[in-house]
């Protein structure tokens, strides 16, 4: 599998904030990867980076091995859906969809039309006009209509229910499946897409935390609960992720345990229960579950 | 599916308890990876993972062109390794629940003869 | 694997002009704005010109209508179309440019194409106003001695002269337009009251210059012997320099909000 991105020493600074600092990874081609992070974290500027919205500081930015800035051969292969895109001023809905072939060679019109209609977006209203998820929707179709071998998604489903966002994971992994392409999807919302990410990038404070098959992630972390006397004596000599205790009781959380850990776990009466990509992210993060959602 | 343990192992269980309940015969055809994807609703890199753990252990087995077929006698394979961990999964968590509950013996034996009686395991 | 597949350029060349087309077919996705929204406005302008013409003529006479046709000279009733123009080279660069990059076109291609765009728009609305220029002499005012399309000073007898002259300052005011934007997609509120502190200093630098040498009657002159076209002409200078400017600030420009 060939490396479609690769980021060395990456930073960027404005005045004195390190939105971005001091950042390598690689994506692979084909992947669906996942840029979590809370707001704030660089999600943002770190996309803006590679699609060449944005200049560099320091370090060094390949995409389909070249410089993206100002490099028309590149930039042509990449979509970045923006969740707060601008759109020219005069625009109607349908205009944007009569554009965006001139600008993607593999789009879909069919497929766009089809979306258009699931998504119920009206297509003669000005694009000023349309609500919080009515601008997230045309952002989606746009994304997924163009087939650009990098796309990438920024928080797409801002102002959309439940539904849709269901219809965009849905329609995502579908097109995916029958088009494979390169996919980054930033978001905060990791219960809901987890499942669809292949490769997970964790950005907090401007460093990447994470860098891993979403399948080890998965597998990294377990939650011990019972008598506090019986955990302590249990998670002695693993790694302890976080802690939480009621009276007697303690709920801690370790990192990975092997089948011989499990059964000591069964013997001395402890409760196991794995830990989703969520609450890890959370627990690497140092932040409480609350914080993270209002960081929406 | 759920969140905390690895996808393509789950994918792998839920088809091998398709192909125990007869859902998936042997010798038929099973769903493509990207349909396992679409349906289960995971990436399907984690969907093909988990095909391919079924195709290594024999249990399915790739048509050249055609697709993923269920291997014969894989019913079979697959009812013994359940019975094996059958102890550990299900009588050893029963037991262990049971001295939580100061239930004795005597009193789960009667209580699992009773249900048997009764038919509510079939 | 894909169900559609540009068009495939044989040179780099092809290829690069391709890509500028696109951007100038991007602003004129809407074309109801840009092409004929402004020829309504102008319309419904003229009406209301002619309605009143009518009404001076038949209320006051011949004489007073003479007189208030000169003055309408000086309104300029079509001068709406070169601020209008303005106003679309500025949403160009502030709204239209973010879309684009989001696109993945590059600033440089972005710029071409929407000079290409600005050069295109001046030529067709030059030619459009010289037209009703011509008919209005040719109709005396559209028989009621009407001024509209007749703009002081820069009135001629000439149609070419005309057309050159509206083409000009159509540039002018969408160059002007773009710099003055670019400015403000580089650096925001900031550039902007530096932009026009600046702007103002350099103005009432000029005006206390030329008052205090005692030379307005040398750029009085100066207007004189240039004449229309000449002036027209001169304005190319800092049309240009509002080009090539805005082409370097917006290069660096990043799409923030």
């Amino acid at each position: 599998m060939s490396t479609i991105v690769q980021v060395s020493g990456l930073s960027k600074t404005y005045g004195s904030v390190r939105a971005v600092d001091d950042v390598s990874f690689t994506l692979e081609e084909n992947k669906i990867t996942g840029l979590l992070g809370r707001n704030g974290a660089g999600k943002s500027t770190l996309m803006s980076l590679l699609t060449g919205q944005e200049f560099a500081t320091r370090g060094d930015i390949r995409v389909f091995g070249a410089s993206p800035v100002e490099n028309a051969s590149v930039l042509q292969k990449i979509c970045f859906i923006k969740e707060s895109q601008r759109y020219p001023e005069d625009f109607v809905v349908k205009h944007v969809f009569a554009s965006a072939p001139w600008f993607f060679a593999n789009w879909d019109a069919d497929f766009a039309a089809q979306l258009i209609d699931e998504f119920r977006l009206p297509t003669d209203r000005r694009v000023k006009k349309l609500s919080r998820g009515q601008l997230s929707a045309v952002g989606i179709i746009v994304g997924l209509a163009s087939r650009a071998p990098l796309t990438f998604f920024d928080e797409p489903y801002l102002g959309l229910d439940a539904v849709a966002r269901q219809l965009f994971y849905d329609r995502l992994l579908e097109d995916y499946a029958e088009h494979p392409r390169t996919v980054v999807l930033s978001t905060h919302l990791i219960d809901e897409v987890s499942m669809l990410l292949e490769h997970v990038l964790l950005i907090d404070d401007g460093r990447i935390v994470i860098d891993d098959d979403a399948e080890n992630l998965r597998n990294s972390a377990t939650t011990v609960v019972g008598t506090r006397a019986a955990v302590d004596s249990f998670v002695a000599g693993h790694e302890v992720l976080h802690r939480e205790s009621i009276g007697g009781l303690a709920s801690v959380t370790v990192g990975t345990l092997d089948a011989q850990d499990r059964a000591a776990a069964a013997a001395a009466g402890l409760e196991l229960s794995p830990v989703s990509l969520q609450q890890l992210i959370i627990r690497k993060t140092g932040t409480t579950t609350r914080e993270f959602e209002q960081s929406a | 599916m759920d969140e905390g343990r690895p996808l393509f192992v789950q994918l792998a269980e839920q088809i091998e308890s398709d192909i125990l309940s007869g859902a998936l015969p042997e010798e038929t055809q099973v769903p493509s990876t990207n349909e396992f994807a679409t349906f289960h609703r995971i990436n399907p890199a984690t969907a093909g993972k988990g095909v391919n753990l079924l195709v290594d252990a024999g249990i399915l087995y790739k048509k050249r062109g055609i697709g993923m077929f269920v291997a014969a006698g894989s019913r079979a394979r697959i009812v013994a390794q359940r019975r094996e961990r059958f102890e550990n999964d299900y009588v050893r968590p029963l037991l262990l629940e049971a001295d939580k509950l100061g239930l004795s013996r005597e009193e789960i034996t009667a209580l699992i003869t009773k249900n048997i009686t009764e038919g509510t395991s079939r | 694997m894909t169900t559609t597949t540009a068009p495939i350029d044989r040179s780099a060349g092809g290829e690069e002009l391709r890509r500028i087309v696109n951007v100038a077919r991007l602003h004129l996705t809407n074309r109801f704005s840009l092409l004929v929204l402004p020829w309504i406005i102008l319309g419904i302008i003229f009406a209301a010109n002619l309605v009143i013409w009518w009404l001076i003529r038949t209320v006051a006479g011949d004489a007073a209508m003479q007189d208030a046709g000169e003055g309408m000279q000086f309104s300029g009733a079509s001068s709406f179309i070169f601020v209008y123009m303005m106003v679309v080279a500025v949403q160009a660069m502030n709204a239209t440019f973010p879309f684009a990059l989001g696109y993945g076109v590059t600033r440089r291609d972005f710029y071409l194409g929407s000079g290409l765009v600005f050069i295109v728009l001046s030529a067709l609305y030059a030619l459009g106003l010289t037209v009703l220029n011509v008919v209005e002499r040719a109709t005396n005012g559209w028989g009621l001695g009407g001024r509209m399309f007749d703009v002081v000073y820069f009135s001629t007898e000439n149609a070419v002269t005309q057309f050159v002259q509206f083409f000009l300052v159509l540039l002018f005011f969408f160059f002007v337009g773009a710099a003055t934007a670019s400015v403000y997609v580089r650096w925001k509120s900031i550039g902007m009251i530096f932009f026009f502190a600046a702007l103002s200093f350099i103005v009432l630098a000029a005006i206390a210059v030329i008052t205090l040498s005692e030379s307005w009657g040398n750029v009085g002159q100066w207007f004189v012997t240039n004449g229309p076209l000449g002036v027209a002409l001169w304005l190319l200078v800092p049309t240009l320099l509002s080009a090539i400017a805005g082409f370097f600030l917006l290069r660096k420009a990043t799409p923030r909000t």
